[in-house]
This record gives C-alpha cells, structure tokens and sequence, in this order.
C-alpha cells in the first residue's frame, strides 16, 4: 500500500512537471503515444528509425501489403501482380484512390516514386532499399513494369513495406524537406501537425479507400510524443499523460502488470542475439579457430536459463542463425544443449584444461553478456569485457578487430533468411568464417525465385553454420507494450505498431 | 582562541594547537571517520563481505532488503537484477571508488605539482607556458573529453584511472603556482640561494614543505571530484567494466526499476554521498587546521 502510494506520488510528480497537460484519451478520441527517440525525418525515405516506419505504415500505402498474422501478401496500392520472368514484375494499380490532399493516384505516381528513390543522387536511405531495380515503365495509367537489377527474391517483401507511393506532383513541388514537415500519403492517417522531432498528430483519414488490407481506422487521432526517458514514459503512463508505451523493459512489465490497472502485452520480435568467433583467425590466432573450443562455448551457455530468468516474455531460443518465421529458417541443424561438463571436456580435447583468457565484445543487453560471462567463467573461459556503443562495436568488429562478440540483428522486419545469414555470412565485413561452402549455398538462395531451392540452400547453409558455429545463435527478442485498459491493440512480430487496427475498449 | 599567543614558536605548542583545532572541528572528525570505515571495508572487503560479490544466481533476482516485508537476512540489502548480493557488490565497490579516486588524484597531483611548481618559481617563458596549458585545458569539458576518450578506447579501470588523472591537474597546477609565486620571495627562499643550494634542493627543502598542505586540500577535493566523475561515466555505460561492481554502475543498473525498487538505487547513491561528502568535509578541516592565521 505504502509502495504504491510512493509510485503513485512519484509518477504524479514527474509527470506534472514534464508534460504540463494531461490528455483524456477515450474521452476525446485521441491516442496518446511516447517513443524514446528523435525521427530524422518524416519522410520515409530519409528515415531509417523503426519509429519513423510506424509513422510511414499510417500515412503512406505500399503496392502491396503483408499481412502480418499469415504473411501473405495481400494487394494495396496495386491489385494485382505478375512475375513476366525472374526479373521483371508487372502490377496493375488500384483505381479511385486520392491522397490525402485531393490528388489522385495513377501511375504516374509509381513511376515518379520509383524512381526518384532509386536515383543514387537523391541519397534516399537505407540504400539497401531502394537500390535493387533498374527502371520503371508507364505501361497505361493503371499499369507499370518494374525491371529488377538482377534476381531479387526479397522483391515483394520490399514492395509490400518499406516502398510506398507518394503522390508525384505534390513530390516535385515541395520535395523531402516539405513531405518531412507536412507529409502527403494514401495512408488511414493522415499528418495534421509535425513538429519536428517532439510531436506528431495524425487525424483519421475519411477518404481512405475502402479495399485496403490495412482497413479502415478506427481511432480518430493519434499524437506521437518522443519522450526519451523510460522512466519519464512509464510516469506519463501512471499520470494519464500517455496511454501507449512500448519498449517497456522485462522486470518494469511484470510490475505493471501486477498493478492491474494497465495492458501488458508482449510479442515475439524478428531481432535474435548470437555470438560470433573468429573461426578463420581474422583477428589473431586465438582459441577461437578451433572449432572444438567454439563447441565448448555452445554447451556452456545457459540460454534457457538466461531466457526464463532475463530475457522473458515470448523470447525463445534459437538453433539456425534466423528467425523462425523468416523464409529459408529451420531449426533442423546440429543443436548444442547447456553441458558445462561436456563443454570442460571439449575445452581439454582443444588443448585448454586451464581454460583461457579472450576479449569479449557487447553493445547491448550487458546483463544478458554478463550472465554469459558467469557461464564462461564456469568452464574456465576468462573474459576481458568491453561494453562499446553500437557504432564503435560495429566499427571494431568489421575491421576484424574482434576474436567473440556478443551481437544483435533485427533484419529490417524482413521475413527472408537473406536480411540476416546471408548478411554474415557471404563473405563480407561481418564474415568471420569466409567458409567457401556458406557462401556458394547462400549465392544460390540469394539468387533464385524457386522456393524450393531456395529452402534447400539455405538449409544446406544453416546447418553447416551451426555444424562448424561459425556463429551460435542464441535467442529471439520480444517487445513489451503498456497501454492503458480502454486501448485494444495487438502487437505484430515486425514490431511494426498499427495504430489504425487498434480499437477503444 | 587558540593559545599560541602566549607560547608562540614552540614546536610542542604546535602540536597542542593542532591538536585542539582537530578536536574543536566537528566536521574533520565525522569526515575522517566515515573515511576511514570505507578505508578499511575497502580493504578488509573479503573477509566483511557476506557473500561474493560476482556470484550470479538467476532465480534470486532483485530481492528486496532485509527491512522490506519481501526481503531476507541472507541478503541484507537484497540482491540485484542477477541475483548478486547487493551488500558485497556495495562492500568491493568501495574499492573501485576509492581506487579511482586516489589513483586518479596521484597522476593529477604530480602533473599539476610539477607544472605549477616549475611555472612560480622559474616565471617567465615557463609561466607562460603553463598558464597557458592550464587555460587550455580549463576551456576543455572534462566530463565531454573523458566520455568520448572512454567511447573511442573501451572503458577499463586502467583507462579512467587514466583519463580523468590526464583531465584533473589543472586546480593542482593553479594553486602551486600561485603558492610557490609567494614562497619564491620568501628570505629563507634567497637565503638557501645565497649559500649556493642547486635549485632543486631549493624547490625540495624550501618550497615543497610549505606548499604541502595546500597540496593536500586540493588532492581530497580531486579525489572527491574523481569519484563523481567515475561515478557519472560508469552510469553512461562508459566506467568500470562489468563485471567489476561500481557504485555509479549500480545506479546505472538499477535505474530501470527506480519507480518500482527505489533501493536499487538509493544504496549505492547514499554511500557515494556520503564518501563524497565525508572526504570534502576532511579536506576542509585540514585546510582550517594547517591554516598559518589564527582560524578556528
């Protein structure tokens, strides 16, 4: 009692100070959302924050659109499409949509959208997204043909997220600048204010069109708030200020939960943790190139253990480096349970009886790397710990300056095995094992739009990563969502929110 | 008032009056004693501490301390978010605190002693040389500098030992050089001159002695300011590496659960506190007590 009323004081306190106004939500038909950081942009194609793609899913369409409970691929701005052969796709485009200022949609505005994002002069960002297709073609008003680059199974999973339409006039006029402060879609919401970098207000879009998969919204506003301080956000939270709240951490939602008077909801996300070894002697000649020794390392850690007690809520562990629900992942590879006598053992075959001392390299979750490190110290494996920030990790590790690191990867939310193996494990920066046979079963996975063979060398891939633990895949990710008892919503896999599914209870 | 009125110049007389300013100066004595208990719990931590301080047990995470209804006398003050003894974590993390501390005030007092002993008393092309170093690195934000150093080279003891003993001699350097500007004048100064002492017995024998205890304030104040400064970086992330327990590191970690488990970080705040405090209150009183003027 005495404990929540100190929370409660607390809260009220923080809050009062921080927002000033207190926001109803039910009662005056407005969402009320926080997000921890600062977008870019509003502009699409000049964000690459998840954030900044929760807002492009409300106010832009795609061509296509996955659904995100089957991962069909549903039409949208397009209402059909056709592979004419590997490389070439034709969409017939939707008829009677407008954007949200009165300009219709044709294919002009394909064309135009396409192409101004693929021109490598306009910077449009993450490249990766846009730089796949060679040309466009206006095959009639409602008809356009897109000539890919070269085989691109990922095609349609681009086109059905990341790749919306924007409206070509209005584009010319006012370019990223302008569509960042005021921006113009076919989405369900439309953006009534921005203010960069603190506050967004969207306002349900009436003439929304009625075939779309996303459907219409339901809620009538949406303001999104970047409030960048968790505890900050979890005050608001308690004070009515905010009525939606993600990224909550484990032990703060099982607290909230147990308060009762919120929603905690979790789901599985895309991202998995894994650790890397200098297989090839990259770095140095260290322990890690011997495949016995990275074996050892498999058992020794608890990843159930760090799963039920740290990682929590949907999270599992992982075999095959992906995820589950990714195309081209099985967990029908070589598997390592925790057996940190098997793993002394491995470690004595490897000429380690003492075990050894290596530098280990983290830039998230350092609880988790530190119960990693008591399961390595168990085994009479000595770390020397170094927690970096992520760009430092990231640079230090593609200069081959790491012998075992402890990373993360959340795939761009795309549901293919070539967004996270074959980024490791094609032989690039990343590549600490350069194995000839990863490589060539990855190219042809990369490279054919048959699923079956696909699958298959993907498989052949996967199970030879984790024959040899090139990399040792350890866990999913989940995210934890908070939100007030009159919000019905439903968290994704993508960790991508729709705020236009979401309903008042 | 102090007697030295009536017995002036006598060494016994000395000791007496410092004697009776220590015990007439409250703030000295509490100072000196919570000093010298974290002393020796930083020292005697082994055979204090309860249980080991990087023991992880993952199903006894963030029990509450003993005086909250959930809590147990197994772990005084509760154990954190994997399940180490919070109490032992507190005892080893004197170590790290004061480490730093007085290795960090060590490196700085003998970059600044030199500099502003060298600078006062030579003058000249010196002095100008070292003021302005000392106006270069005054104009440098030593919390800014030290985080992007630690960013770029990865936090270890060693490097923030280092790094903030590189960022922290800059108040050694002033105040030794404009003590040793005063001393320099002095007629026992030119007298050891004139019987043609070497001028670093002159800066040994003559100066050194009497810009000692300016030396001293100073060196609490740094290890006090060196102590926050850990504190401050370990909190960002960018300290002491896990597993090694900081104080500012146990603020860090328990900052997510600050609305739910306020302990989490209390304890560790308290007892930054409390050193920090308790070594400014010391320096204080030494400065009061070596005080040439008559100040009580």
């Amino acid at each position: 009692m005495k404990r929540q009323f100190l929370l409660t004081i607390t809260s009220m306190a923080l809050a009062a100070g921080i927002s000033g106004v207190a926001h109803a939500g039910k009662s005056d038909d407005t969402l009320n959302v926080a997000i921890d950081r600062e977008l870019e942009s509003v502009d699409n194609y000049y964000n690459t924050a998840r954030e900044g793609i929760v807002i492009s899913r409300m106010v832009w369409d795609a061509l296509l659109y996955r659904d995100p409970a089957t991962n069909e691929y549903l039409p949208n701005l397009a209402t059909s499409y056709k592979w004419v052969d590997s490389t070439t796709l034709e969409f017939d485009l939707r008829k009677g949509v407008t954007f949200h200022n009165g300009e219709k949609f044709d294919a002009d505005d394909v064309v135009y959208t396409l192409d101004y994002v693929s021109d490598p002069n306009n910077g449009a960002k993450p490249a990766r997204n846009v730089n796949w297709w060679a040309s466009t073609e206006k095959l009639g008003d409602y008809k356009v043909r897109l000539n890919l680059k070269k085989e691109f199974p990922a095609a349609l999973e681009f086109l059905s997220g990341p790749i919306v339409m924007y409206p070509n006039e209005y584009y010319a006029e006012v370019g990223p600048e302008g569509m960042a402060l005021k921006p113009v879609g076919t989405g369900p919401y439309a953006v009534t204010s921005v203010e960069p970098g603190k506050r967004y207000k969207f306002k349900k879009y009436d003439g929304y069109h009625s075939s779309s998969p996303k459907g219409q919204a339901n809620i009538g506003n949406v303001v999104i708030r970047t409030i960048a301080e968790s505890n900050t956000q979890l005050a608001e939270l308690f004070s009515g200020g905010i009525d939606w709240i993600w990224k909550v951490k484990p032990d703060q939602a099982e607290r909230i939960e147990a308060q009762g008077q919120f929603t905690v909801k979790n789901s599985s996300t895309m991202r998995i943790g894994y650790l890397n070894f200098d297989a090839m002697g990259r770095h140095s000649k260290n322990p890690m190139n011997d495949v016995r020794v990275r074996r050892a390392i498999a058992h020794a850690i608890d990843r159930e253990g760090i799963v039920n007690a740290l990682v929590k809520g949907e999270s599992m562990v992982v075999h095959s480096l992906c995820f589950p629900s990714q195309f081209g992942c099985t967990q029908d590879v070589p598997k390592y349970d925790y057996n940190p006598e098997k793993a002394k053992q491995l470690l004595a075959e490897a000429g380690y009886v003492d075990g050894f001392e290596i530098p280990f390299l983290a830039y998230r979750n350092r609880d988790y790397a530190e119960a990693m490190i008591n399961n390595l110290n168990a085994v009479g494996i000595k770390t020397n710990f170094e927690y970096l920030k992520y760009a430092a990790f990231r640079d230090k590790v593609q200069d081959g300056g790491s012998p075992f690191n402890f990373g993360t990867w959340g795939s761009y939310s795309i549901n293919d095995v070539s967004a996270i193996t074959s980024h490791f494990q094609s032989g690039g920066k990343d590549d600490y094992s350069k194995d000839a046979e990863v490589i060539k079963q990855l190219g042809i996975g990369d490279s054919s739009v048959d699923p079956t063979v696909r699958q298959d060398a993907y498989k052949a891939a996967l199970s030879r990563i984790s024959g040899e633990v090139f990399m040792f895949p350890l866990w999913s990710y989940n995210t934890w969502y908070a939100f007030s008892k009159e919000v019905d919503f439903n968290p994704t896999p993508d960790e991508i929110p729709r705020f236009f599914t979401a309903k008042w209870l | 008032m102090a007697s030295s009125d009536s017995q002036p110049n006598d060494a016994t007389s000395v000791y007496g009056l410092m004697k009776k300013r220590v015990r007439g100066h409250q703030g000295m004595i509490i100072g000196s004693l919570i000093v010298l208990s974290v002393l020796l719990i930083a020292l005697l931590a082994p055979l204090i501490a309860p249980h080991d301080p990087y023991q992880q047990d993952l199903l006894k995470r963030l029990i509450p301390p003993v005086w909250d209804s959930r809590g147990s006398w197994e772990h005084i003050l509760g154990t954190d978010h994997l399940g180490r003894d919070y109490l032992s974590r507190l005892i080893y993390g004197a170590r790290i605190s004061l480490l730093i501390g007085i290795g960090a005030a060590l490196i700085s007092g003998i970059i600044g002693t030199i500099m502003g002993v060298m600078a006062g008393y030579f003058g000249g092309r010196v002095d100008m040389i070292v003021t302005f170093m000392i106006t270069v690195r005054l104009s440098m934000p030593v919390v800014l500098v030290a985080l992007a150093v630690v960013a770029i080279v990865g936090g270890s003891l060693q490097v923030v030992i280092t790094v903030l003993g590189l960022l922290l001699w800059d108040r050694f350097a002033v105040v030794m050089r404009s003590s040793t500007l005063q001393i320099r004048s002095m007629d026992y100064v030119a007298a050891a001159r004139a019987v043609g002492c070497s001028t670093s017995r002159v800066l040994v024998t003559e100066v050194m002695p009497n810009v000692v205890n300016n030396l001293i304030v100073i060196a609490t104040i740094e290890i006090a300011h060196a102590i926050i400064l850990e504190a401050a970086l370990s909190f960002l992330g960018l300290g002491v590496q896990p597993p090694l327990p900081s104080w500012g590191l146990m603020v860090s970690e328990g900052k997510d659960m600050m609305l739910f488990e306020a302990w989490l970080i209390t304890i560790p705040g308290v007892a930054l506190f409390l050193l920090v405090l308790a070594i400014n209150l010391m320096g204080d009183g030494v400065r009061d007590i070596t005080a040439p003027e008559n100040r009580n």
